[in-house]
């Protein structure tokens, strides 16, 4: 099933809430390719709106909502977003067999392609099989996420309510972009309340303590100088360095290793910010 | 050679407008500047930094802070450790070479310390 869909462009992996998939994605069309531990799958969206779920993990397969509610049953879940051209598109909603309909429509997501899927069988018969998720806890697909055939309910249009759109795609390819940098180890968009986009194989929430924290003294100390605007704090410890910097209405957050280049880091943070108040 | 001296290796540096041996209670042992005043709110913000950032480092597995950075549109401020509570402070316009100063705060470190 996944494998008959297009590959499309790779904008990135990265690490972020399901929900977040939904409010960052209104201009992009094309498929969210999901990873948890040894399962894949995925989720076909046009400009916001899911059109098809579908994860698979040994012999078990979820569709539709099966699929959305286990994506939604990991606080966080690690995925690439990969855009289509418009005829890639229109072969991925063939194969999700997907009524394509206006882009302005309501979409209709029914069950993929029958000849890839396995006979039906009933929820009571599924033997959960061990699932590690991301944190490395080991938990089990349990029978109350059915097997769904191909006459299984439509998903609806819009799975969650989505909140303001925060980051569109170009942001997501800069932060793509400098997490690709040498010796550039996790990079998080967060703000006071929550990480919103993590790309690296961190754990987010001591690294998010520590920016923080930073963000409080830097708080502290901002009204007390008058050097213009806040550009970034870096702090250095023998294992790396921990640095923030403003980003729109929110925060970057970057771990980099000790040998990292500080002056070509300084240059990037000072010319988002320039991009940023001219946007 | 007197701290004044070393310290005075920093100033020669362009943009560079204070170089400051400076106590965790806020003490400042020796300092020298071009260009600008340490008054009482430069004061707290360096009192803040040097707090603040061994708090924070605490979290990060109780590591020794190596260095702080605090960029800023027109100046820029770095922080490095010492000797038990004290700490080398320099302050620059963000013109000025990172790498040139922080090579020099790891250079005359040793020489800084024999003085405190």
């Amino acid at each position: 099933m996944i494998e008959l869909l297009p590959e499309g462009k790779s904008i990135g992996w990265m690490q972020a809430p399901p929900q977040w998939i939904f409010t960052h994605t209104v201009r992009f069309i094309g498929v969210v390719r999901v990873v948890i531990q040894d399962g894949e799958g995925f989720i076909l969206i046009r400009k916001g709106k899911p059109l098809a779920y579908y994860f698979k993990h040994g012999r078990i397969e979820l569709r539709g909502h099966a699929a959305l509610d286990y994506f939604n049953s990991h606080p966080t879940i690690e995925f690439n977003l990969c855009k289509y051209t418009p005829e890639e598109f229109a072969q991925a909603l063939k194969i999700c067999n997907v009524e394509d309909q206006t882009p302005e429509g309501a979409p209709v997501a029914e069950s993929p392609a029958p000849e890839h899927s396995p006979t039906p069988r009933a929820p009571a018969e599924i033997v959960p099989e061990p699932v590690q998720d991301l944190k490395g806890a080991e938990s089990r697909i349990t029978p109350s996420y059915p097997i769904l055939s191909r006459s299984a309910e439509p998903v609806p249009a819009i799975p969650v309510v989505p909140g303001p759109v925060v980051l569109d795609e170009k942001d997501i390819r800069i932060i793509g972009q400098i997490k690709t940098l040498n010796g550039v180890v996790a990079i998080s968009v967060f703000d006071e309340e929550r990480n919103i986009l993590l790309m690296g194989d961190v754990d987010i929430e001591p690294l998010l303590k520590i920016a923080r924290s930073m963000l409080v003294t830097t708080l502290k100390i901002t009204p007390l100088l008058e050097w213009g605007s806040f550009v970034h704090m870096t702090l250095q410890i023998p294992e790396g360095n921990v640095i923030i910097a403003p980003y729109h209405d929110y925060h970057l957050c970057l771990l980099t290793t000790r040998t990292i280049n500080i002056g070509h880091i300084r240059r990037i943070l000072r010319d988002l910010q320039q991009n940023g108040e001219l946007a | 050679m007197m701290l004044k001296e070393i310290l005075n290796k920093f100033l020669i540096i362009n943009g560079v407008q204070a170089a400051v041996v400076i106590e965790e209670n806020g003490e400042i042992i020796e300092s020298i500047k071009s260009g600008i005043v340490i008054d009482k709110k430069l004061g707290s913000v360096i009192s803040t930094l040097m707090l603040d950032s061994k708090a924070t480092a605490i979290h990060f597995g109780n590591a020794d802070l190596s260095m702080v950075f605090v960029e800023y549109t027109n100046n820029f401020l770095i922080l490095g450790p010492l000797a038990e509570e004290f700490y080398l402070v320099i302050i620059a316009k963000n013109s000025s070479n990172i790498g040139q100063i922080t090579y020099e705060m790891k250079k005359n470190q040793d020489a800084i310390v024999s003085f405190l």
